[in-house]
């Protein structure tokens, strides 16, 4: 009698142990992928192009906002042209393989870019993206 | 009987809250993380003072006016027109640079629509015009 009262009923459980694991997976992925957002940027519409492609190195990105007012801002920092030479030119000598990417709105005037494009030059910035959305067309 | 059941207990650390620690973790990243935004047309720009002169007859120049239309020589072309036209340009000509001179008051959208069909056309080397201040 006293050998079957010891054999307790064992409460229903869910097991528990592992959740940790899988959790602590998720947060690995996320921090490989991960790239702190450090700026605000300005409120823009980007462009749509068909031939949009991913920039693989994220990490050498520099943005350059440009709304369509014709604000220009890098790391949240409101710049004219001259400022836009003199940022990235610190920007690209601490890193020569930099990428700069045209954050521009899409009904702001060419001339603008235009101007971001040569204050990029005397930077010595001369890989450029113009930051589109993929976007579909018909043929 | 009670004092010998007391001594098979096994010592455990309670792992239950491991899980809630590593899933705040999670939400921690989630917010703060950004998914591959880094995407558009990628281009070189040529160095300053290292223009390279290029002959008459391989340059292709693509007008975009301040009206946002798009030209090729005098002829007024559609955004889908471009790609076919340079496509074939292309063929005839494979040195061909496409020179691409926009207006200063153009929309940056037009200049965005051509060049993104300069690049479903193949067409590798495409030079952009500085256009000069008013």
């Amino acid at each position: 009698m006293k050998k079957i009262s010891l054999k307790r009923p064992s409460e229903p459980e869910i097991p528990t142990a592992s959740t940790a694991d899988i959790a602590f997976l998720l947060i690995i992925f996320f921090m490989l992928t991960t790239v702190f957002r450090t700026e605000r940027g300005l409120k823009i519409n980007l462009p749509g192009a068909e031939a949009t492609e991913r920039i693989l190195k994220r990490r050498n990105v520099a943005h350059i906002w440009l709304d369509r007012a014709g604000k220009i801002s890098i790391d949240d920092n409101l710049l004219d042209l001259k400022g836009v030479t003199s940022v990235m030119a610190g920007k690209f000598a601490d890193n020569p393989d930099l990428i700069a990417e045209v954050r521009a709105d899409r009904d702001s005037e060419y001339g603008k870019v235009n101007d971001i494009l040569e204050a990029l030059k005397d930077a010595g910035v001369l890989k450029i993206t113009f930051a589109t959305e993929f976007e579909r067309r018909g043929g | 009987m009670e004092f010998k059941e007391k001594i098979k207990r096994k010592p455990a650390i309670p792992t239950a809250s491991m899980g809630d620690i590593a899933f705040l973790i999670i939400i921690f990243f989630m917010t703060t993380s950004i998914f591959s935004r880094e995407k558009g047309l990628k281009t070189v720009l040529p160095e300053k003072g290292q223009e390279v002169k290029i002959k008459s007859e391989n340059i292709l120049t693509i007008q975009v006016n301040p009206r946002g239309e798009v030209l090729i020589g005098d002829k007024i072309l559609t955004i889908p027109e471009v790609r076919a036209k340079v496509a074939e340009e292309l063929l005839k000509n494979k040195e061909l640079v496409i020179a691409l001179r926009v207006a200063r008051t153009a929309p940056y959208r037009t200049m965005i629509d051509v060049f993104d069909e300069l690049k479903m056309a193949k067409a590798e080397r495409i030079s952009l015009m500085p256009v000069k201040e008013e």
